[in-house]
């Protein structure tokens, strides 16, 4: 199914009153700290008048809500929020309508107020009391009339989640908290290498273990069934596998052309200045504070999975095939999960936790390793960006050529040729080029790869402001206003020169500090960064602050737009400075975080300022991935600034920028 | 084996092997699934509880180790501290009304460890400095990236209670 062949979507898919006066808001999507369950709650809460302690937001219930493709792309609330209000604006105008007809007083005379609709004679009749012999249905018309913004109590301020209460203390349950009757523990026997097959198989100690329930095995994979879990980890490690390790999958290459206009070489060569660089960035890993986890009860004719997955249906259909039930007998039931930041595209282990439910007849609780998440989980692609470009005798960009080198961003079922949009994100600069050649090359890799905050967009925006700053300075322009001279939209030219306001760009520093700055357009989303850093005689970088001004449209919640730019900027910074994932003979060795150190309370900035400039007239574009998108090259801009290294590899280690630094001097 | 634990203020018993850990313990014979796996080896600070007035990671400690501490988890730490209400009515220790206040979580997958953290801190320094607060969280790793919001949701706490 794709979104061109969905009927229109209904009233009663969207909006549901329950006897006891409970708003039911149903979407597709899921929640994994974005915030949209709390900004879904707000945009219905005002517009069908109740207070929002009374809506219940179900996101993902594969029996419950409407077909969902999945969750990325920030676009939940950019797609959502105006389906779920106008539903909730055809709801209360439903209500008006059958109270008028029940009270027998025209619609102009009623008004209503905290779930309840109310005449001018002090009668006043419950929602609830409205639905119960006839539930809410119906088409939601494209247009239908919206309350005033004056009456909007929850829409634009800011708002606490609503599971906060529950996080903080403990209450709150993740995929890896379902408990149920009966249930027992898997753990899955790895191979060394993933995908190889299985040669042999000596199970006879395991078996004889304490707690085993069943030893599985379903072609390749190979797990145990335990009453606990650390029986089936033990017995998963006494089973004796003989493994025959195919040698990686040759996948295609692909050579994408998303831009190409005639004459680039020629006019590469006839410019005043030319300029060409190359940029790396490592494979990193989602890496996930909680590994994996699943629940799965599957039975003969029916299957209940409890998952972490960003794409609830496409799982259903998967885990269908798998345990061989139909479509309709698998309920998808998505918990909340640890971030995965894209990780959860791919259902790993809801499909092992099925079939070892299937096999051991029994409810079977499934937790990943540390070393299992590290080694087994997709990593975000390696890139290499290759960059060149001629200025005009006014030091304008005359021509550009880029190419960039990278393997598949997606899993989960997507045409890696869809490459534009996925490993090709955001390679296309944002700026105003006469003449231009970007060029997308997918190549292979031993690695598993897969989705990670905004796919490709980090890697290409590190490469092509880190290039903009390099252009600048060698044409002694400021990297400011040399950006300016080639943007048109008013929106971007904002956020640039906003977040250059508020952090002085332009002013003195300490010695060994630098500014940096840094923009992009993502996915709708206009964001600007500047980082100040501090570069020690060691080489070792220190974040000490960021600024960031963003404007995605429209927004709900301001305070989770803030939070979710400084979430992006502080992972995205930790990505930068410290992480790669280190691999030999297309096997992941990272296991822990003693070798896959991520920022720490030490590593956080002493702030990160964001300033949303949120356009109230355009629409609401996405926040969760933009926030990450600007860092690294605002850091790596930052740290020219401050010492004069140019670091165009990542992960910044001290090595590296001593290194630039010594080759300069 | 059978073990005597003190858990949240009640003696809790429990019937397993020897070299069960505390968190596997917590989580799946106690129901008391607020304390979150991340590593399984003291790396992380998601499992983090409070023993003996020191946050300590519960996948290091087994079930042995743990009979002879006095042990408060996430989900009873409201009720070990004065609160200004009565745990009964719902009422916050100051760390968790502060982490509320300022949204500082996202997933909220390592929130109580860093809660932990931070409630044991203020107990043993009540008005620590920055630097203090971010070495004694520096064992909590947070994916979604919420240190900012979390140091300030520590001063507010500590200025709460003051």
């Amino acid at each position: 199914m794709s979104w061109a062949e969905r009927e229109p979507e209904r009233l009663e898919q969207r909006i549901r009153i329950e006897p006891d006066g409970t708003v039911v808001a149903l979407s597709g999507k899921i929640e994994f700290g974005q915030g949209i369950r709390t900004a879904f709650a707000q945009v219905v809460a005002d517009e069908l008048d109740v207070p929002i302690e009374r809506v219940r937001v179900v996101l993902g219930d594969t029996a419950q809500v409407p077909w969902d493709m999945g969750t990325f792309g920030s676009r939940s609330v950019a797609q959502e929020t105006p389906v779920l209000r106008r539903a909730a604006a055809r709801a209360r105008e439903e209500l008006l309508a059958r109270a008028s007809h029940k009270l027998g007083v025209g619609v102009e005379r009623l008004r209503t107020d905290d779930g309840y609709v109310r005449d001018g004679d002090g009668k006043r009749i419950a929602y609830a009391d409205l639905v119960r012999d006839r539930p809410l249905a119906g088409a939601i018309p494209e247009r239908v009339r919206f309350r005033p913004a004056a009456e909007r109590r929850y829409a634009g301020k800011p708002m606490p989640r609503l599971e906060a209460r529950e996080i903080v203390t403990g209450t709150a349950r993740y995929t890896a908290d379902v408990r149920l009757p009966g249930m027992a523990h898997g753990a899955i026997v790895r191979p060394p290498v993933r995908g190889a097959s299985v040669r042999a198989i000596d199970d006879g100690a395991a078996r004889a273990m304490p707690g085993v329930i069943a030893i599985v095995r379903d072609r390749d994979l190979i797990g145990v069934v335990a009453e606990r879990e650390e029986q089936a980890r033990a017995a998963a490690d006494a089973v004796d596998v003989d493994w025959a390790v195919r040698p990686p999958r040759e996948d295609k290459r692909w050579t994408i052309p998303l831009r190409e206009d005639a004459g680039v070489d020629e006019a590469l060569r006839a410019g005043a200045l030319h300029l060409d660089a190359s940029y790396t960035l490592p494979p990193i890993s989602n890496a996930p504070i909680g590994p994996s986890a699943a629940v799965a009860d599957v039975r003969e004719d029916a299957a209940t999975i409890y998952a972490g997955t960003q794409r609830p249906f496409g799982l259903r259909e998967e885990i269908a095939e798998a345990v061989g039930l139909d479509e309709e007998q698998v309920r998808v039931l998505p918990q909340m999960p640890s971030g995965t930041y894209g990780r959860n595209s791919s259902g790993d282990a809801s499909f092992e936790a099925a079939i070892l439910s299937k096999h051991a007849k029994r409810p079977v609780h499934l937790q990943w390793t540390r070393a299992e998440e590290f080694a087994f989980a997709p990593t975000r692609p390696a890139a290499y960006l290759e960059v060149a470009a001629a200025l005009d005798a006014s030091g304008a960009i005359a021509a550009w050529r880029y190419d960039e080198h990278t393997n598949v961003h997606t899993g989960g079922g997507f045409d890696p040729r869809w490459g534009s949009e996925a490993s090709g994100r955001n390679a296309e600069p944002h700026y105003r080029l006469p003449l231009a050649r970007v060029t997308l090359r997918i190549e292979p890799t031993p690695l598993r790869t897969a989705s990670f905050r905004s796919l490709a967009a980090s890697e290409n925006i590190f490469a092509i402001e880190s290039f903009m700053d390099e252009l600048a300075h060698a044409s002694r322009q400021d990297p400011l206003a040399f950006r300016l001279r080639h943007v048109d939209d008013p929106r971007l030219r904002a956020v640039y020169e906003r977040v250059a306001e508020r952090s002085g760009w332009g002013r003195a520093v300490s010695a060994g500090c630098g500014l940096g700055i840094a923009g992009t357009i993502y996915h709708g989303t206009y964001i600007a960064e500047v980082a100040e850093v501090e570069v020690a005689p060691s080489g070792a970088v220190r974040l000490v602050r960021v600024w960031a001004a963003v404007d995605p449209g429209l927004t709900w919640n301001p305070d989770g737009v803030r939070n979710q730019i400084e979430g992006g900027i502080q992972q995205s910074a930790s990505w930068t400075l410290l992480e790669q994932v280190k691999h030999r003979d297309a096997r992941v060795v990272t296991a822990g975080w003693d070798t896959y150190p991520i920022a720490t309370f030490r590593d956080a900035p002493e702030a990160i300022d964001v300033d949303v400039v949120g356009d109230e007239s355009a629409p609401s574009t996405g926040v969760g991935e933009p926030g990450a998108v600007p860092i690294a090259a605002a850091i790596a801009n930052a740290v020219f600034a401050a010492c004069g290294a140019r670091i165009r590899e990542l992960p910044m280690t001290p090595e590296r920028v001593r290194a630039a630094r010594d080759a300069r001097s | 084996m059978k073990f005597r634990l003190r858990i949240n203020g009640t003696e809790r018993e429990v019937d397993v092997p020897r070299r069960t850990t505390l968190l596997s313990v917590l989580r799946n014979d106690l129901g008391l699934t607020g304390t979150r796996f991340g590593c399984g080896a003291g790396q992380c600070g998601a499992c983090f509880v409070i023993a003996d007035g020191r946050a300590v990671a519960s996948c290091l400690v087994t079930v042995d180790q743990a009979a002879d501490l006095d042990i408060t988890t996430v989900e009873g730490l409201a009720a070990s501290a004065p609160t200004r209400g009565a745990p009964e009515d719902g009422a916050l220790h100051a760390v968790q009304e502060a982490f509320v206040a300022e949204d500082a979580m996202q997933c909220g997958y390592c929130t109580s460890g860093m809660i932990m953290s931070a409630a044991a801190l203020l107990a043993r320094d009540p008005h620590p400095s920055e630097a203090a607060i971010r070495d004694a969280l520096a064992g909590n790793l947070c994916r979604c990236g919420v240190y900012v919001r979390a140091i300030r949701a520590v001063k507010r706490a500590a200025e709460a209670a003051a």
